[in-house]
């Protein structure tokens, strides 16, 4: 795949999508959090969907990191560093390759999902967008190593993240705003696992 | 100056929380405040970019003294961690973000640092920032508390039989950690029944018998009740239980004062009264560094991510921790001496305390990182001691940080590095009492203190144990073990990695002060006579019986300084006429053919005794101290008066001083009240009784012609002389400069002294300058007679005057007094 246009679709994708589904992150937020999740990423995404208008980039790990800068400062909740620091490193991974592969993809994967975790702390369970990222991760490698593409890797990747999403329902949070709520954030999905999925979607769509 | 950013979501409430914090302090003294808030001025939000650009701007501003960062919550602290992988790395290392509430927090910090404290000091102020809130809303013990009533509610569970005890403490400094770790240790032998405890008298508890930090915080001072709830499966374990802990509280806990009164410190420092391996002495030190860090960094470690791991993880560091104790404890007993191995028996303790373990294990359980569990766990009963009314029990804070830093090592694999075997320059980042008492001097030669000033307590105590100690060195922080150092202590300066012809040098100087300091020691009981005859008496200044001993073997002639705020330091009561009779009598017996010196106590200001509460001032070091306490109701200086009479009649020589005088009327009124006692005890001022007055005041220095009449002495307190004649607070780092006792208008101020005093009447001075051989010459030569000096010190001042006219020490006073500063000053003593 041609690196840096297809990415530039992929953000565009994303912040379309969650445009579409800003209302219903909101709500999710709403109910263990303060309540903007939805906006800060409609506010975010939609800054780094202009960038390909706004400048040139001369490869794709300066394009994704401009995004990475860009959702940081313009988020404005925890988001803003974890899905931010999430680019820099995949931008950082993937360097000036051009022609990406599963294999290269994932590498820059496991980068980006390290930022994620380096950055929050977080582990399996306490109910952030971590427990989104980890099985995601994990059903992608399996991909790779069955020999999968590409196509078939971000599948894999989207299903497994599903998962990890559904699961954040029975889950108390320990990490972020609403571990403030205690037993009382169980019931509710995460937010933040919930726009990952919206991410690895938009990038099964886009890059493969 | 620090500097200070703020990180809030909020634009309104960063800059509300600023301009609330710099009301407290003025415009020109105030730190720099960079907020980072909001994404603009109505959105919710924090931005990595602007809090780096932020943390640059405050960073510029400090010109390198650092940045601290207060943040509210959830992205502010992403984002900032985020915001220091942006800046320059140099500047990245200055910064310290700090989980202290952000309010409390920033006014703290915002006070601190308009002092010109350093970073280090800034953080652990603003970390203690919600102390006065929590202390006086009174929920931080019920917490502890609560953190270990879990167990004994399991275990009372069924139809149990209960019983309860009344006793009385009646040891002289309540249930301190010592009688404490008795009665949790008999606790805990009466398993499976369970003991909760509350303090009677105050209404304070019901905590667990069993947790040593819970115990403490019952705040059972001598005279309380203490009532023993007890829970058991029969009768007769009831008994059993009331048997044992009557029969404990009979025998006073195990903390019953001997027949010798003891010195009343805490176990750390009453070390420093018995060097019984001593230093070179000679303040200077070449070496290898031996780097101690006794707070590891917790984000290096790595969670396994499941509890049940994570658990026997905690429980491994901890017993790895208890037998490092045991190694330790053998060591120092073995080295040093058994009461200097009695601090570490009380660490060992605290690793069987269930407010420390238990809870750390529940918050395992709940989900956190064994090393995550056991820091916030053990830090918060840290500041549960911090936050107490005693001081004694305050200072156990820091024995609760040693051990939870001594578990977080081992979480984190790091080696202990054991000291007893290494030689060389101990680095540390703070020097404490412990460390200091139990180092080995035979192969520590000299101490690195990279926070803290020369006058801390752990610094204190190194020195008197010959140790050279240079402080305040926090740029050195990287040093590592193995590189070699130098360090001269008079000077504060550091060599890192010194070349060859540096080495010489230090070598040289080594030489050179070694051969003087046996010289010194040689000649140390012979009197100290100028060459042209003058004797000057030198004393030394004495807090116990060993030192005192110590003292008088080291040259002292006598002591021109018992502070006796110091012997009876943390006693919760006043001590009766009797004690003070016992403590004085035997300090005077401990220098036979000498004199002691009585300063009747000195309290306020830098010095608050428990047993006698004072308002707090808004100047405390120009308000209510020394004799000027008494004023309302001089009881307690009346019984220190008594027992000095009483020493004078039936022990012999004593000389009784009175602190911060400034007036005649003041004196005419102390001397009143020391007649009235000479008069309870006998039939007018015993013969061996000699009176003085401290001068410190200018106004008494000043004035010390009129004062004087009719003493027999009058001494100088050259740190409070330079302070008031500077108008520089001695505790201000950032005036460090100013408050120099060698600035020629303190020395003149001391030469009007020596000067103006009626004939007869003689000058002494007694105070760190005293120590100083150096300074001690031109003390000399500006008319002082009396030097009283750390004992450590006293053969090496004899020596520096037996050099000497004095014509000679004169015309060096006399350039002394005409020079333009202190540096000039100085330059003259080289």
């Amino acid at each position: 795949m041609a690196a840096l246009s297809a990415f530039q679709a992929w953000m565009s994708d994303f912040a379309e999508v969650i445009g579409q589904n800003a209302e219903h992150l909101t709500d999710l937020d709403r109910a263990i959090g303060d309540g903007d999740h939805g906006s800060n990423m409609t506010r975010g995404t939609s800054k780094t969907a202009a960038l390909a208008e706004a400048e040139e980039f001369d490869n794709s790990a300066a394009y994704l990191k401009k995004v990475g800068m860009t959702l940081v400062s313009n988020v404005g909740g925890a988001s803003g560093p974890l899905f931010g620091t999430f680019f820099l490193r995949l931008g950082g991974a993937l360097g000036d390759a051009e022609d990406i592969d599963a294999a290269t993809f994932g590498k820059a994967l496991h980068a980006g999902v390290g930022g994620v975790l380096a950055r929050g702390k977080a582990e399996v369970g306490d109910k952030t967008m971590f427990d989104a990222w980890s099985p995601a991760l994990e059903a992608y490698d399996a991909a790779v190593t069955d020999g999968g593409d590409l196509q078939a890797a971000l599948q894999a990747a989207v299903d497994g993240a599903k998962q990890g999403r559904d699961a954040t329902v029975d889950l108390v949070a320990r990490k972020g705003r609403a571990s403030y709520l205690g037993e009382r954030s169980k019931g509710h999905q995460d937010p933040g696992a919930t726009s990952t999925v919206l991410l690895l979607e938009s990038a099964l769509r886009t890059l493969a | 100056m620090i500097g200070i950013v703020l990180v809030s979501h909020s634009h309104a409430l960063g800059h509300a929380a600023a301009a609330l914090a710099s009301e407290m302090v003025s415009a020109d003294a105030a730190p720099v405040i960079e907020v980072a808030a909001g994404l603009d001025e109505t959105t919710f939000g924090t931005d990595a970019a602007a809090i780096s650009e932020a943390i640059s701007r405050a960073d510029d501003a400090s010109q390198g003294a650092g940045v601290l960062v207060l943040l509210d919550l959830g992205s502010a602290i992403l984002s900032t961690e985020m915001a220091l992988e942006f800046v320059d790395p140099d500047i990245a290392d200055r910064v310290k973000l700090t989980s202290a509430p952000l309010v409390e927090g920033l006014i703290a910090a915002v006070v601190t640092a308009s002092t010109g404290a350093d970073l280090a000091t800034v953080a652990s102020e603003a970390m203690n920032g919600a102390l006065a809130k929590s202390d006086h809303l009174g929920d931080v013990e019920t917490s502890a508390a609560q953190g270990d009533s879990a167990p004994e509610s399991t275990s009372s569970s069924g139809s149990g039989e209960t019983g309860s005890l009344v006793v009385v403490v009646d040891i002289p400094h309540g249930l301190h950690a010592r009688p404490a770790a008795r009665l949790v240790a008999a606790v805990n032998q009466l398993r499976p029944t369970t003991v909760s405890m509350t303090n009677a008298t105050t209404g304070k508890g019901p905590v667990s018998g069993g947790s040593l930090s819970a115990v403490t915080t019952l705040g059972a001072l001598e005279g309380h009740g203490v009532r023993f709830d007890i829970t058991a499966e029969a009768p007769d374990a009831i008994d059993r239980a009331k048997q044992a802990l009557q029969a404990l509280a009979d025998e006073g806990f195990g903390d019953r004062p001997t027949d010798k009164p003891e010195t009343q410190q805490s176990a750390s420092t009453e070390v420093a009264a018995k060097p019984r391996q001593m230093g070179s002495g000679i303040g200077i030190a070449l070496g290898p560094a031996l780097r101690r860090r006794e707070a590891p960094d917790l984000n290096a470690y790595e969670a396994s991510g499941d509890s049940t791991h994570e658990l026997e993880r905690l429980q491994a560091a901890i017993d790895e921790a208890r037998s490092g104790l045991g190694t330790l404890i053998e060591h120092t007993t073995e080295q040093v001496g058994e009461s200097e191995a009695a601090v570490f028996f009380a660490h060992q303790a605290l690793l069987d305390d269930p407010a420390l373990v238990e809870a750390s294990q529940e918050a395992v359980v709940e989900g956190g990182s064994a090393a995550n569990a056991w820091h916030s766990t053990v830090f918060k009963v840290a500041c549960g001691f911090e936050s107490l009314a005693d001081p004694y029990q305050r200072e156990r804070g820091q024995d609760v940080r040693s051990v939870m830093h001594r578990v977080e090592r081992a979480l984190l694999q790091i080696p202990e590095t054991d000291n007893s075997e290494a030689e060389g320059i101990l680095v540390v980042d703070e020097l404490d009492p412990a460390i200091a008492s139990t180092l080995d001097p035979a192969k520590i030669t000299g101490v690195v203190s990279l926070q803290g000033g020369a006058t801390g307590h752990g610094a204190i105590i190194a020195k008197s144990r010959g140790v050279p100690v240079v402080t305040g060195a926090g740029e050195r922080a990287e040093v590592k073990t193995g590189t070699l150092l130098g360090i001269i202590e008079r000077t504060n300066e550091i060599f890192v990695d010194p070349d060859e012809s540096e080495q010489e040098r230090l070598r040289d100087l080594m030489a050179a002060r070694s051969e003087s300091r046996a010289q010194a020691d040689a000649a140390a009981l012979e009197p100290a006579v100028t060459t042209d005859g003058r004797r000057v008496l030198v004393e030394a200044n004495v807090t116990d019986v060993d030192e005192a001993e110590s003292a008088v073997k080291q040259g002292a002639e006598g002591s021109g300084l018992v502070r006796t705020e110091v012997v009876w330091e943390g006693n919760a009561k006043a001590p009766s006429v009797d004690e003070q009779f016992a403590v004085f009598a035997d300090l005077a017996r401990a220098m036979p053919d000498h004199s002691i010196t009585v300063r009747t106590w000195d309290i306020g200001a830098d010095k608050p005794m428990p047993f006698f509460p004072q308002t707090p001032e808004a100047n405390p070091f120009l308000g209510v101290r020394g004799v000027r306490a008494f004023r309302a109701d001089p009881t307690l200086l009346v019984d220190q008066l008594d027992a000095v009479c009483r020493v004078a009649r039936q022990i012999g020589p004593v000389r009784v001083m009175f602190p911060m005088v400034s007036t005649r009327a003041e004196v005419d009124w102390v001397l009143g009240l020391l007649d009235e006692a000479a008069q309870r005890s006998g039939d007018g001022r015993p013969d061996g009784l000699e009176v003085g007055i401290m001068v410190e005041v200018p106004a008494a220095a000043l004035t010390a012609s009129q004062l004087a009449e009719g003493l027999d002495f009058v001494s100088i307190g050259t740190n409070d002389l330079t302070q008031y004649v500077m108008a520089a607070e001695r505790g201000n780092g950032a005036l460090g400069e100013l408050g120099d006792v060698l600035h020629p208008a303190v020395l003149r101020m001391i030469g009007m002294v020596a000067n103006d005093v009626p004939d007869g009447v003689r000058v002494a001075v007694c105070g760190a300058s005293a120590s100083d051989p150096d300074i001690a010459a031109i003390l000399v030569g500006l008319g002082v007679t009396e030097l009283s000096a750390t004992a450590a010190s006293v053969a090496e001042v004899k020596a520096k005057i037996r050099q000497h006219s004095c014509p000679e020490l004169q015309d060096l006073a006399h350039s002394a007094m005409q020079s333009a500063s202190a540096d000039e000053v100085r330059e003259l003593l080289v």
